[in-house]
């Protein structure tokens, strides 16, 4: 057992390290120098408080997308719409927060309630054909992503635009922001709302027997349907909670960090969420880990873009390398089963 | 009426023969691993590839057609990349063709940083479009219907002339018949000595080469340029394609047409003063839709399912049966 864990986890260095080694391949391809960049996103995630305060800020949106991708995954389901939910939520949030007014906290938690609420419901239709006539959830997600993006963007400039501004709604109300943690940093109690959440996820999983349903449903669902677990429904209701976490997701960022709803809002939090899950193996706590690797990459490439000549999404080259030699390992070592088991990732 | 002959009129349907030869030509690509039996998710990055390096192909021979072979080439290179993962090492497919599709977006924006020192757009620089051929004696034959046969990039006409191509592919040659074989029955090919393997790395790269070409046309058909992901999309609409149409050449230009004409539609109306980013969702809103009703048409099978099923439990278990009827 012990054995088996060390090996994959050995594993899983094994395949960052050749990702890293390809990255640094295509660094010098760009005309840089690896050490010089990895010097610079060292310095531009780690530098100094400030710096960490920011990766931990990059952090946020993408352990809690990485959540919402977890539950999807460990039912089995795809759920490459977070970009979307989170766009819907971030817009839903900002919305609540600058057309009402209520008291400090319960502005901020109602916000927050429409963000879930409107991640959940721009799901709702991919899962419900999802679970009721197999409609594949992967490409129905990534296409409502397209429409996400473009109707919040309509929302934000034909409807609710900020008089005078461009492209971005009126300020939401004070008593709606999530506050800050320090004073020198945008850094918010949005870190903790994601953190609590990945604990308390890893523990419905490995203590509720709804958990381990959908678990039993993702690996298994032959054998989750002979235990009388309804496959269809639970489908549904894990690409709903799946949809609900991205919302809140852009509730978040809304509340904690921008303070409005922009065009261009987030962008790719969503996907760099689904990387981390996958990266953790479809596992919330481990995907605590691998969102601040992914934030520290995300912070670091702001100094990159201004020090080195590579562009910042030279780190997107990066994280996808990871994960494709991190897909290919994963099935390296279990060149023993059936080609059917083979070719799905297992979690 | 009036407004719908300014609508719908030659030019439209023109438009929409142009706007339909890139999904085409992706969905097609996507219909050889469809009928191998891959779920191909990763034809996004390999248009994208093929769209920047043909611009980088074109800029540095100065001739559009070298700047095709080599978006050819790079989606090819994107197409062997899936094939050694999902064939060789036997990957899960839909996160091998994500995460090439996130390789390819930023793979293009560093190269473009690095090359160009821009962002956003490759304009200018001396890319070489593809030349419009103009088919003698259309102007005399068909008279003002001759822009529907007349005046298309070569890639447009390949597009459609590979539909009838592809039919015969699949039902007269060997090779077509051994990739729907390990499309169906891996197992009977198996049995035929057909190698899996290689009949998948071949329908791979098949794959790549009109997804290339598809990239190609992007960026050096009706405009000369690229732009950070300017793929938008299209793949992953060309696999919903896919889905409903299960790679048949015939249903693919069906639902590509379907596209071209929402695409070509929804440009028309943003001159009429429709809010663009309303109209811009038409086509992901046709394609949702699509696949929404075509899963439901597939039904029937389903619903025998549930009957099986169901009377299977009824045989077991009375109360998880009762349950069973209503599902949400």
């Amino acid at each position: 057992m012990m054995n088996d864990r060390l090996r994959a986890f050995s594993g899983q260095i094994i395949a960052i390290g050749v990702a890293l080694l390809l990255g640094a391949i295509i660094i010098l391809m760009v005309g840089e120098s690896p050490v010089r960049v990895l010097m610079t996103l060292l310095r531009g995630a780690f530098g100094d408080q400030e710096k960490i305060a920011g990766t931990l800020l990059q952090t946020t949106p993408i352990l809690i997308c990485g959540v919402a991708a977890c539950i999807g995954l460990r039912g089995g389901m795809f759920n490459v719409g977070i970009e979307g939910q989170l766009f819907l939520g971030g817009f839903a949030a900002a919305w609540v927060g600058f057309s009402f007014s209520l008291p400090p906290g319960i502005h901020t938690l109602a916000a927050l309630a429409l963000a879930i609420a409107a991640g959940a419901a721009w799901v709702a239709i991919p899962a419900y054909f999802r679970a009721r006539y197999n409609t594949n959830e992967v490409v129905s997600t990534i296409l409502s992503n397209y429409i996400a993006v473009l109707l919040t963007s309509y929302f934000t400039i034909f409807l609710f635009k900020r008089p005078g501004g461009w492209s971005e709604t009126p300020p939401i109300l004070a008593t709606a922001y999530l506050p800050e943690i320090f004073s020198f940093s945008r850094l918010n109690w949005g870190l903790a709302i994601g953190l609590l959440l990945a604990v308390g996820v890893a523990l419905v999983f490995r203590y509720t027997s709804w958990g381990y349903g959908v678990t039993m449903v993702g690996s298994a669902p032959k054998f989750a349907e002979y235990g009388g677990v309804n496959v269809k429904r639970q489908g549904f209701v894990v690409l709903l909670l799946s949809g609900a976490v991205g919302g809140l997701a852009g509730g978040v960022e809304t509340l904690g960090v921008h303070h409005r709803f922009m065009e261009g809002f987030a962008p790719g939090f969503g996907f760099d969420g689904l990387i981390a899950a996958l990266l953790a193996n479809g596992s919330p706590v481990a995907t605590i880990v691998t969102a601040l690797f992914f934030g520290a990459l995300r912070s670091g490439s702001l100094l990159l873009e201004v020090d080195t000549s590579a562009s910042r999404e030279i780190i997107t080259v990066i994280q996808a390398l990871i994960i494709l030699s991190v897909s290919a390992q994963v099935l390296i070592k279990r060149r023993g089963d059936s080609q059917a088991g083979e070719r799905r990732w297992k979690f | 009426m009036e407004i719908l002959d300014k609508l719908i009129n030659v030019a439209l349907i023109a438009a929409t023969l142009r706007t339909t030869a890139p999904i085409l030509l992706v969905a097609l690509g996507g219909s050889f691993t469809t009928k191998a039996g891959i779920f191909n998710i990763g034809l996004e990055g390999q248009m994208l590839a093929g769209a920047f390096f043909a611009v980088i192909g074109s800029i540095w021979t100065g001739s559009a057609f070298a700047g095709v072979a080599c978006g050819v080439a790079a989606a090819l290179a994107f197409a062997l990349a899936f094939a050694v993962l999902v064939v060789t090492f036997r990957a899960n497919e839909v996160v091998v063709g994500l995460a090439l599709n996130i390789l390819a977006g930023g793979m293009t924006i560093s190269l473009m940083k690095a090359i160009f020192g821009t962002r956003g757009s490759i304009v200018g620089h001396g890319i070489v479009g593809l030349p419009k051929v103009q088919i003698p004696g259309a102007q005399a034959l068909l008279g003002s219907w001759a822009p529907l046969i007349s005046g298309f990039t070569p890639i447009v006409y390949v597009a459609f002339i590979a539909v009838p191509l592809l039919v015969l592919f699949y039902n007269r040659t060997r090779l077509g018949l051994y990739i729907r074989v390990v499309g169906e029955k891996p197992e009977a090919a198996e049995a035929l000595g057909i190698s899996i393997t290689r009949v998948r790395y071949i329908a791979s790269l098949l794959c790549g080469l009109l997804a290339g070409l598809a990239g190609a046309h992007l960026s050096l058909g009706y405009i000369t340029m690229f732009t950070e992901n300017m793929s938008s999309g299209r793949g992953f609409m060309a696999v919903a394609i896919l889905i409903f149409s299960n790679g048949d050449p015939l249903k693919v230009l069906a639902g590509c047409l379907l596209f071209g004409f929402a695409d070509a539609f929804s440009l028309r109306l943003q001159t009429f003063g429709f809010p663009s980013y309303l109209v811009l969702t038409v086509p992901y809103v046709v394609a949702l839709t699509a696949l929404f009703v075509l899963s439901y048409q597939a039904r029937p099978k389903i619903i025998k399912e549930t009957l099986a099923s169901m009377q299977k439990l009824l045989s077991t278990d009375r109360n998880s049966a009762s349950v069973d009827k209503n599902p949400q």
